[in-house]
């Protein structure tokens, strides 16, 4: 169809909100994601699954008997029961409880030294702050363009052409297994893709004529950059970071499989898998299956909820 | 199996009271009702109207090719006698290509860019009938020569991109052909050419029609195209028929109220701002959801709307034997169809001349060249060897602007003018030449400027969808320029804001509105608000109206036109359509590959004596008047390209004139540059061809009137 | 075109070169962490400066790099004056020598003051004597010699220096001894000349250990990319056809789900469905002896592993292309040209469909390689990837530099490969 479909403009009371300009057009913007999200039956199953995981990580002390480290010398390698509701691991620690403090590393805290830890989990600040150079990144080779923008791109092409579990290998052979560790070798690897989505981006909407008109109007290029064109890069940045996180707890995963994740005793998804998959074929499978499952769910619903999203803005346009 | 009854006065298509619909998640909106028409042999039906009046549905409607999710809800669509609707897929597939055949707006997209254009062809043939692949490339050769195409054996072996926009749609023309189809449904199909290369491809529409005896459904929202081909009019609105009839009559005598104010609202090629005035319909097209079921769908903006109007959907009245328009009051209003002559407000706009203008040079530009690095990717100049190649996309132009006068510019798509007005701006650096603002050197890009000559400069761009920036509210965005300019005190920026959205007739209310909660012109409005904003001395409209549907376009000329009377601005108009041109600017310049070919008052430039490339061009126009005579002059050739352009006279490769009007074939203007040559009163001509010969050409243009 | 892929080519080599800088930066960025990690947490401060000058990381950072891409022993042959060579010895140690004029080779040792050559004649026989006249005295005195040493280094040695010098032998321990050299160049032939060093670990070269595995590796992903390849571009076209269809949802569900859930957690899955509850295939790989592919029933479960993340992937990426393409206006011409439906589907829609996957899908052979990595911890499988988490674990850099450049090597391959075959589909770039 080459016509051209005016969309309906929304009902005049979504004007009636109360507030400054700030604040309204952050209410309206939430409101009107989170009626984005229940549009799509794909996305809300998504973002069931995601809450679920966040309030049962941010309540992880009071939803369980045991502390992640507790060994119960009585019964390792048990089944489900009704003490430990999961079974226990080969040292007899309660898998449920080593499950949801080993969400709150992934998604509510990061842990920087034994007893100090801030919080975003660990999988949100690699993406943040991945977020936060591969869009400036991308923003300044996008919209410089000539040799900045070559200079920028062969550099983030060497990046990608590294296999990215050689990076992962690489970065922790030379400095070792550490929450911060794991933040940086996911920036790492997350930087050239948000880079380059950036840079794309930007050299689309560089070429709009609200940016000439800022431009004419003699604007600096940082408040070009940030102010005029950012912002409206923002819908498909959302979409990619939230697959974005779903890959970093997919990588914090393969990390701590490997024995590169968080150091033991922590209560490490990865780690968990791979200290239990030895005990697979002696006839006790829990240890491994339950965070296998657990990051399964938690990625599947971060990209159930991301494609839910996808879809619905393309429907919107 | 279909019967073809190859009978010339049974109508090859007749659909009568289609209606057709799309299902969405609020249920179904229709797109389309009440549509009756027929067409017979050698006939060509104009469906004409705005954007999101249904108009293509209709055309898809017919194949029924609507998508997962459009659906015809009623009505009938006979082919050749036989009802079409609720016909199986396999019935319909051996119809479309073979004896109903389409043609589309934009070539290089309906085109597949990794098959090859004889593929593409012959695929045609060889699935409809059962000639064999070397017969239908033979076959597909012998369409392309048709439609004269230059080499055509070499263009079936080509790709899509490898082909000019033209040739692009020539292909596409010759493909709907190949099975000699009975039914020629063509959308837009000139809409994104050039208008030299849209009246070459009229002219072999017509040619074609003529010979192959086929009958046409031409789709456009131009009034001048549709005048030109069509011998019946269907106008359609908001999806529904409003009027039809002989495209004569609907012309002349237009019944329905937005016929009228779609005629009234398109200036006549000729017609000026100090003759005559625009009178544009006010309001927008209501999107589906949103249109009157049991009224007249126009009645929220009709002048003449009565209540009567709102309690009933009228049905379509009969005026003569070919002509119905759905209006209650279609036989008493007065026929009002022109452009209003400006006789009673003649103090609103004045003629320049009469004017008494200060006629201080605000703008003086002289020998400008704007050269674009060519960007290669062979591996020399990755090194940063190798010999670097330019565009020359402005090359030795001079041209001077009056304190308060309007500037024109003209020309194709390539030709410069943009770039031109970006170098002026500085956005693009400019190569060589002198540039002198209010007096002021202003060779620097625009990070070197000085804010105070900054201001000064503003510019209203050509695409309200992206004009303003989606993320931030109306209000905000008008204020940017004021806060950055310091125009007036912090504390009355609001204030100025809403005075400004005053005066482009936007009130309060859309100081907090978001870009996308506006129509087309209320965006467009804002953008001229937001370059009024700093106060400026020059305002530079590219192509300001030329995405707007036409009875939005007079308001915004309206608009522009009282703007630079209150504010007395100078004004630089860049614009491809002529007849908009010549209504708003004082002078004009002609462009052609970089260069000014011809520059003078407005009136000048219209009449002779002119520049053939100006000739060329005027009578291309598309004159939305059935009955204006119209010379025929076309160019022969693609644009050349501006890496290497040729030598002398650029323009040499494809002139009508020299060879008829110069000795020896004009070969003058392959060696020499040519003089600029003077026809008086400012209006210069550069040109080989004495300007006493070109004076004796005739005017392009005879108006009926 | 030619002139695109020599472009392409070109950064390539680019690539390379900034790669496998950045690779030696990473791994040899503290020298005194690779100290600690292969010789323990025990050793004295003197021990470890010992052992850093043995290894030659007390040299700059571009040197080191220089010698581990070009070799070092040209530079070497300069210094002694005696043009090198490599030879293996019957137990199957790397060994260099100096080649005199005569065809012996010979190399040194310090006993005291006096100065040893070892000479090895073409029959395989070695003889020691003294041979002091090849010291130099330089103006202030001092005597000095640029030699081969027993341990694979050109060393200079300082008549009456006297240094103590810690050596680390493996299996053995430590061993002090005196008349040390002052300054050592470790001797190999450098990665681009084949040699990229000894293991840490075994102390053999890591190129008599390396091939095997990857042979291993390379079975391992071309039976797994040749059963998904031509099933996820099916299948991925067959969902996008017609966008939104059941057909449609459940495959790229069913795809998302599958390439989204980490390869060790589907293994787990799998072994445990497979392996322990159905007892159909065996749960881990234990070749022995033999070659991967004489124990295809071992590969089963690793391969299929590999296929489901791999698949789905792919598949959503086709199908996302097939959709685009379906939406496009060319497809809608075809249609109004009433072409037959599977004409429309294959000559016209698939071939642009596959255009935009293939860029994308080499590109994912990085990704194919991380699964190949978890996949052959999880099953044990002795290949690339797990020789390279043992290398990354005992920080053999050696090792793991090698094994990093094989790695980005292919990773870089494929998508010139890529580039190359996506030329030849897109008419666009053949043309131009």
């Amino acid at each position: 169809m080459n016509e051209k479909r005016t969309t309906a403009s929304p009902p005049a009371d979504a004007q009636t909100f109360v507030g400054s300009d700030e604040t309204r057009g952050i209410l309206r913007g939430l409101s009107r994601g989170f009626s984005f999200v229940l549009a799509s039956k794909t996305a809300t199953v998504g973002l069931v699954i995601v809450l679920f995981w966040v309030v049962v990580a941010i309540f992880a002390p009071f939803l369980t008997l045991y502390t992640p480290y507790e060994q119960d010398w009585m019964s390792p390698n048990a089944g489900p029961s009704s003490e430990h509701i999961l079974g226990t691991d080969e040292l007899g620690r309660d898998l449920w409880s080593r499950l949801i403090y080993g969400a709150r590393v992934v998604l509510v805290i990061l842990p920087i030294t034994e007893n100090f830890w801030i919080p975003g989990g660990t999988a949100l600040w690699g993406v943040l702050i991945a977020l936060l150079i591969g869009t400036t990144l991308g923003l300044v080779s996008g919209y410089y363009g000539a040799w900045i923008d070559e200079l920028v791109m062969r550099l983030l092409d060497a990046m990608m052409a590294v296999p990215i579990i050689l990076l992962y290998l690489l970065i922790m052979a030379s400095l070792g297994a550490s929450a911060i560790n794991v933040v940086i070798a996911m920036t790492i690897v997350g930087t050239p893709g948000i880079a380059r989505l950036v840079r794309s981006l930007t050299l689309d909407i560089k070429t709009r004529e609200y940016v000439k008109s800022a431009q004419t109007r003699g604007e600096s290029p940082l408040y070009i950059m940030f102010i005029e064109i950012l912002p409206n890069a923002r819908g498909p940045i959302i979409v990619d970071s939230m697959l974005r996180v779903g890959y970093a707890i997919f990588a914090m995963g393969t990390l701590g499989f490997l024995g590169l994740g968080m150091p033991p005793p922590s209560p490490d998804w990865g780690s968990m898998v791979a200290k239990g998959r030895e005990f697979i074929l002696m006839g006790s499978p829990w240890a491994s299956l339950w965070p296998s499952i657990a990051i399964a769910s938690l990625v599947v619903g971060l990209n159930l909820l991301a494609d839910g999203l996808r879809e619905e803005s393309m429907r919107y346009q | 199996m279909i019967h073809t009854h190859e009978n010339s006065d049974q109508p090859v298509i007749e659909v009568i009271d289609l209606g057709i619909a799309y299902e969405t998640r609020s249920g179904d909106v229709e797109a389309v009702r009440g549509v009756s028409f027929s067409v017979k042999p050698g006939q060509t039906l104009g469906l004409v109207g705005e954007s999101g009046c249904g108009k293509s549905t209709i055309a898809f409607g017919i194949v029924n090719f609507l998508g997962a999710n459009g659906k015809i809800t009623g009505g009938s669509i006979r082919f050749q006698g036989n009802e079409l609707i609720s016909r199986s897929d396999a019935e319909l597939k051996r119809l479309r290509g073979n004896r109903i055949a389409m043609v589309y707006q934009d070539p290089m997209q309906a085109l597949n860019p990794s098959v090859r254009i004889g593929d593409q062809l012959s695929e045609v043939l060889t699935c409809h009938t059962d000639m064999t692949g070397k017969e239908a490339w033979e076959r597909s050769i012998a369409m392309l020569e048709r439609v004269y195409m230059p080499d055509p054996a070499d263009i079936m072996n080509r790709y899509t991109h490898q082909l000019s926009g033209g040739q692009q749609q020539r292909v596409v023309i010759a493909m709907a052909m190949l099975n000699n189809p009975a039914l020629l449904i063509m959308d837009e199909p000139t809409t994104a050419l050039d208008v030299t290369v849209e009246a070459a491809v009229l002219d072999l529409i017509e040619e074609l029609k003529d010979e192959f005896q086929t009958a046409n459904i031409f789709i456009t929202h131009n009034l001048g195209v549709v005048a030109r081909v069509s011998d019946f009019l269907c106008v359609m609105y908001a999806g529904e028929m409003v009027e039809t009839g002989t495209a004569e009559d609907i012309f002349k005598r237009p019944r329905h109220p937005y016929t009228m104010g779609l005629l009234a609202s398109v200036p006549r090629l000729g017609e000026s701002k100090t003759d005559s005035i625009l009178q544009p319909i006010r309001g927008r097209v209501p999107p589906p959801a949103a249109r009157p079921r049991d009224a007249c769908v126009f009645a929220p903006r009709c002048d003449y709307a009565t209540d009567e109007c709102r309690e009933d959907r009228p049905s379509l009245i009969p005026m003569g034997t070919d002509h119905r328009a759905r209006c209650i009051y279609a036989r008493e209003i007065e026929s009002r169809q022109r452009t209003r002559r400006r006789t009673e407000d003649k103090n609103l706009v004045q003629d320049v001349g009469e004017r008494q203008l200060d006629q201080e040079e605000l703008l003086r530009i002289d020998n400008l060249k704007v050269y674009y690095r060519q960007e290669s990717n062979s591996v020399v100049s990755i090194l940063g060897l190798g010999e670097k190649s330019y565009v020359r996309a402005v090359d030795d132009v001079s041209v001077r602007l009056s304190m308060g006068h309007t500037l024109g510019i003209v020309g194709e798509s390539g030709c410069g003018k943009s770039t031109l007005v970006k170098g002026l701006i500085g956005l693009e650096p400019v190569t060589d030449g002198s540039l002198e603002f209010m007096g002021i050197d202003i060779q620097h890009t625009v990070s070197q400027r000085e804010s105070q000559l900054i201001k000064e400069m503003q510019m209203v761009f050509q695409n309200p969808d992206s004009t303003l920036n989606p993320s931030y509210a109306v209000g905000r965005q008008i204020a940017r320029p004021i806060r950055r300019f310091k125009t007036v005190p912090r504390k009355q920026v609001r204030n100025e804001v809403i005075r400004l959205l005053k005066a482009v007739r936007l009130g309060e209310a859309y100081y907090d509105r978001l870009p996308r909660q506006l129509s087309g012109g209320e965006k467009q409005r804002v953008g001229i608000a937001r370059a009024l904003a700093s106060r400026p001395d020059l305002i530079i409209c590219d192509e300001p109206v030329s995405a707007l549907d036409v009875s939005v376009q007079a308001a915004v000329i309206n608009l522009l036109l009282e703007i630079q009377q209150t504010f007395g601005s100078s004004m630089i108009f860049i614009a491809h359509d002529l007849s908009v041109v010549r209504f708003f600017s004082d002078d004009i310049a002609v462009m052609y590959l970089g260069q000014v070919v011809e520059i003078g008052p407005a009136e000048s430039i219209y009449d002779p004596p002119y520049h053939p490339y100006t000739e060329a061009l005027l009578s291309a126009v598309p004159i939305p008047d059935p009955e204006a005579e119209q010379k025929v002059l076309r160019l022969s050739g693609t644009i050349p390209s501006a890496l290497n352009p040729p030598a002398g006279c650029r323009f040499h490769t494809r002139c009508p004139r020299r060879s008829e009007m110069l000795p020896h074939g004009g070969k003058i203007c392959e060696e020499q540059i040519p003089p600029w040559q003077s026809g008086g009163r400012g209006h210069r001509i550069l040109c080989h061809i004495p300007i006493e010969k070109l004076s004796t050409i005739d005017p392009v243009v005879h108006n009926s009137a | 075109m030619g002139k695109f892929i020599l472009r392409r080519f070109l950064l390539l080599l680019l690539t390379m070169v900034l790669v496998s800088m950045a690779v030696f930066l990473i791994t040899e960025s503290s020298p005194g962490n690779v100290a600690r990690n292969v010789l323990g947490s025990f050793v004295t401060p003197e021990q470890e400066q010992s052992f850093l000058v043995q290894m030659g990381l007390d040299k700059p950072a571009y040197q080191r790099y220089v010698y581990w891409l070009v070799g070092s022993d040209w530079h070497a042959s300069s210094k002694t004056g005696f043009p090198l060579r490599r030879i293996t010895s019957e137990e199957g140690f790397e060994e260099w020598w100096a080649l005199r004029d005569d065809g012996s080779l010979v190399r040194w040792k310090l006993s005291g003051d006096d100065l040893i050559s070892v000479v090895k004649q073409p029959d395989g026989t070695t003889s020691e004597h003294v041979d002091n006249d090849a010291w130099s005295r330089d103006d202030s005195g001092v005597s000095r010699f640029w030699g081969i040493d027993t341990r694979n280094h050109a060393v200079l040695w300082e008549k009456g220096s006297d240094l103590k010098v810690w050596t680390f032998i493996m299996g053995t321990g430590w061993m002090k001894t005196s008349g040390g050299p002052t300054e050592y160049l470790p001797l190999k032939k450098g990665f681009i000349r084949g040699d990229p060093g000894v293991s840490l670990r075994t102390g053999r070269p890591v190129s008599k250990s390396l091939f095997p595995r990857l042979r291993n590796s390379l079975v391992l992903a071309g039976i797994a990319f040749t059963i998904v390849m031509p099933l996820a571009l099916v299948l991925g076209l067959l969902a996008g056809v017609k966008e939104g269809s059941f057909k449609d949802r459940f495959l790229s569900i069913g795809g998302m789900t599958f390439s989204v859930i980490p390869e060790f957690a589907t293994g787990i899955f799998l072994i445990l469905i497979m392996s322990v509850w159905l007892g159909l295939v065996p749960g881990a790989t234990v070749f022995g002896e033999k070659a991967p592919w004489q124990r295809l029933d071992m590969l089963i479960l690793p391969v299929l592993t590999l296929t489901l993340i791999e698949l789905g992937y792919i598949l959503r990426i086709t199908r996302a292309s097939m959709v685009e393409v379906m939406r496009a206006p060319y497809i809608r011409t075809a249609f109004l040209k009433g072409l037959p439906y599977w004409r429309i589907i294959v000559r016209h829609a698939v071939r642009n469909a596959l255009m935009a996957p293939i860029t994308v899908i080499m590109l994912h052979v990085n990704w194919l390689m991380g699964g190949i990595v978890i996949v052959e911890v999880v099953f044990g499988y002795p290949g690339l990837g797990k020789y390279l988490l043992d290398s990354a674990l005992f920080k053999d850099i050696n090792a793991l530099q090698a094994g990093a450049m094989i790695l980005v090597l292919l990773a870089v391959g494929t998508q010139f490969v890529a580039d190359i075959v996506y030329t030849f589909l897109n008419p666009r770039i053949r043309y131009t």
